[in-house]
């Protein structure tokens, strides 16, 4: 795997994210282009890196690879793998995909310029972590309730409006029902984000998408699930599902961007 | 069909029953985490572009409005932080700009 040109081709530094300086990480080929994992530290900062190969990461061959599906899906398992392992016994910051340094040198210039926000976000970070919450809607449940049997031609006609009729109630309904679902969850965490919901061909199901939320909470808390089932008691009933996804690294929770040197 | 969806999807850990869908891994890897400006300068632009491109590609916001899934958008409770709305107008700007998006009228 590891032959000689590999290892002699020019390599770049693969960041998943920031971690407590008392990390241990040692992950050998689990890393994104099936490379080692290791913790650089900082100070009181510690990265979880990798080594790249710039002929698969480099401007031109990385604009490439992010158009092929399969190297992207490929890459962000293997990244957000990494940062799971880490989530496993540490607070964890995590990066987008595909953040890279030249060298170790200038990493270690990044983590010295951001480390009042960093070790900020650790601290806030520390012992929790996100879940995902998805609802969907079954609107064909709500529409079909009352429309069976032979018809005529009024009959059509009055079923066609009870069918417009109905389309905007599910409508109201799906509006309310997302905003009383994130705010009966957003209760139960320490935070919250309503995130654009899937659209079937990504979310994998035919039922519209009401509620794409994330939930950061205490690891191992419970009250949020407890919110869940009670959510389901009440709108399970009217053709909503919930979906729940996690735990995982605090994506939804952390600054969007830090500006290195 | 209901009750049994909540249990057992907990969990993307190892040892977790389902790994954790693609979808939900995109979204966060691609939008969600910080963005550092490396010194490899693909990182920041780049990944917003893919973005926005998957988004066009899988969740366009013709699409949306076609299935009646915007109001998101002028929701103020459910659009989460303030920033969310800059960075749906950075995205409109970087559409703008890659030429991916050719005004509001397009119907598919």
């Amino acid at each position: 795997m590891s032959d000689a040109t590999v290892s002699a081709a020019p390599r770049a530094l693969y960041v998943y994210g920031v971690v407590s300086e008392d990390t241990d990480l040692e992950l050998s080929g689990a890393g994104v282009g099936s490379g080692d994992v290791r913790v650089l530290r900082e100070g009181d900062l510690a990265a979880v890196v990798g080594d790249v190969a710039l002929d698969e990461f480099d401007e031109e061959p990385l604009r490439k690879n992010l158009e092929n599906p399969d190297w992207l899906a490929e890459t962000a398992r293997a990244h957000e793998g990494v940062l799971e392992r880490a989530l496993g016994t540490t607070t964890v910051i995590p990066f987008r995909i595909a953040s890279l340094y030249g060298d170790e040198d200038n990493l270690r210039e990044f983590l010295r310029a951001n480390r009042d926000s960093l070790l900020e976000s650790l601290t806030r970070l520390e012992g929790k972590v996100e879940l995902g919450v998805k609802a969907f809607f079954d609107r064909t449940a709500a529409v079909s309730r009352d429309a069976a049997g032979a018809e005529s031609g009024s009959d059509y006609l009055r079923r066609r409006q009870e069918e417009q009729l109905a389309g905007r109630d599910a409508d109201a309904f799906v509006i309310d029902c997302a905003r009383t679902s994130h705010a009966h969850l957003a209760e139960a965490a320490l935070d919250a984000r309503s995130n654009r919901p899937q659209a079937p061909e990504l979310s994998g199901r035919a039922e519209r998408m009401l509620l794409n939320g994330a939930y950061l909470v205490e690891r191992g808390d419970t009250q949020l699930e407890n919110a869940l089932r009670e959510l389901e008691q009440g709108f399970g009933t009217q053709g909503v599902t919930y979906e729940l996804t996690g735990p995982w690294p605090p994506y939804n929770f952390v600054p969007q961007e830090l500006v290195g040197p | 069909m209901s009750s049994r969806d909540l249990q057992g999807t907990a969990g993307s850990l190892p040892g977790a029953q389902h790994p954790a869908q693609l979808a939900d891994v995109l979204e966060r890897v691609l939008d969600k985490g910080i963005v550092i400006a490396g010194d490899i300068q693909i990182n920041l632009l780049d990944i917003e572009l893919l973005t926005v491109k998957l988004r066009l590609l899988i969740a366009s916001a013709d699409k949306a409005k076609e299935m009646g899934i915007d109001w998101w958008q002028n929701d103020p409770f459910l659009s989460g932080s303030a920033n969310g709305g800059s960075l749906e107008g950075r995205i409109k700007r970087l559409e703008r700009e890659a030429g991916l998006a050719d005004g509001d009228s397009s119907e598919r």
